[in-house]
């Protein structure tokens, strides 16, 4: 089974649509587990708390968890000094926090049978140092810089960690972005284009596969940086 | 011999499987954690695991994850015996 967070929309939604397609269990999280078709239990994950008690009813289901997916994640644009301290708590909190406790609480129900992938989510802005995504985007640094260290100690348990960096995908993430935005981000990339959300489907594809036991530390960008 | 010293046996053993040197021996003092650890950090995660799953067969769960776990002077990890202790207080709390 792969837990996946943010599961109710954008990202989260369509990766766990993926993933059921092609015949993987998928257990999803999320604030509103209302809309959710699938197996999924209500987190909040910049609860620490909340992610424990999930943690601890999977552990009673006795599921074998497989893999990790943090795709919960908020985005606020903004110039850094113009953005309220109660917004910049709540994306650290989501996109970092909330990566730090499904990591630190999942993690042992992965390593226990020795093998599995967990898959955080930074942004191509990290890499490109975006102008007005300052906030957004230190969260999301701190989310690679946990990533790699992160890898190293599931490395003795042949755990693969990594990070995948998507530019603007049509999500409701990026709802407020307006188009000329959006070309000049995209602009940037090595693959001039808007990628949809397919091509982070497959990119988490890849990691999960046991074809990319290789792969451990990596943050990869989607339309190259 | 009464049933928590039976178990506190069973931890060390379960610690003594994971030590480098099959001849050493483990007591209430063989620290955990810091320099003079006698387990990496790798082998303190499956000593983790053992005893989630000693927990699971007794019927309560053991929680390694919480704020004292990790913490110098207090940590349940300082030595073999503070862990041994923490698991028993736990069973005490939780069965």
């Amino acid at each position: 089974m792969i837990i996946v967070t943010g599961a109710s929309k954008g990202l989260g939604r369509a990766i766990c649509e993926r993933l059921l397609s092609s015949g993987v269990e998928v257990f999803g999280l999320s604030r509103d587990v209302s809309k959710i078709p699938f197996e999924s239990m209500k987190c909040d994950v910049t609860s620490y708390d909340e992610v424990k008690q999930v943690a601890q009813t999977l552990k009673r289901s006795g599921k074998k968890v497989a893999g990790l997916i943090n795709s919960a994640g908020v985005a606020s644009l903004n110039l850094a000094v113009t953005t309220p301290a109660n917004v910049v708590e709540r994306i650290i909190k989501t996109n970092l926090l909330g990566t730090i406790y499904c990591c630190q609480l999942f993690s042992p129900m992965i390593f226990r049978h020795k093998s599995g992938s967990i898959i955080n989510f930074s942004t191509v802005g990290v890499a490109l140092g975006l102008k007005g995504e300052s906030i957004y985007i230190a969260s999301k640094a701190g989310v690679e810089g946990f990533t790699r260290a992160f890898a190293r100690e599931m490395a003795d348990f042949n755990v693969n960690v990594n990070c995948i960096a998507p530019g603007p995908i049509d999500t409701n993430l990026i709802k407020g972005v307006t188009p000329s935005q959006i070309a000049k981000v995209v602009s940037q990339q090595i693959f001039q284009k808007q990628f949809t959300p397919e091509a982070v489907c497959d990119l988490v594809e890849i990691l999960l596969n046991p074809k990319s036991k290789a792969l451990s530390g990596q943050v990869l960008y989607v339309g190259g940086v | 011999m009464s049933d928590n010293v039976e178990l506190k046996n069973r931890i060390f053993k379960a610690m003594a499987a994971l030590l480098d040197d099959s001849a050493a021996t483990v007591t209430d003092s063989t620290p955990l954690i810091g320099d003079d650890s006698a387990l990496t950090s790798m082998k303190l995660l499956e000593l983790c695991l053992s005893l989630e799953d000693i927990a699971e067969e007794l019927g309560f769960e053991f929680d390694w994850t919480s704020e004292t776990a990790m913490s110098k002077s207090r940590s349940m990890f300082r030595t073999a015996g503070a862990l041994a202790s923490e698991f028993l207080s736990q069973m005490a709390s939780k069965k």
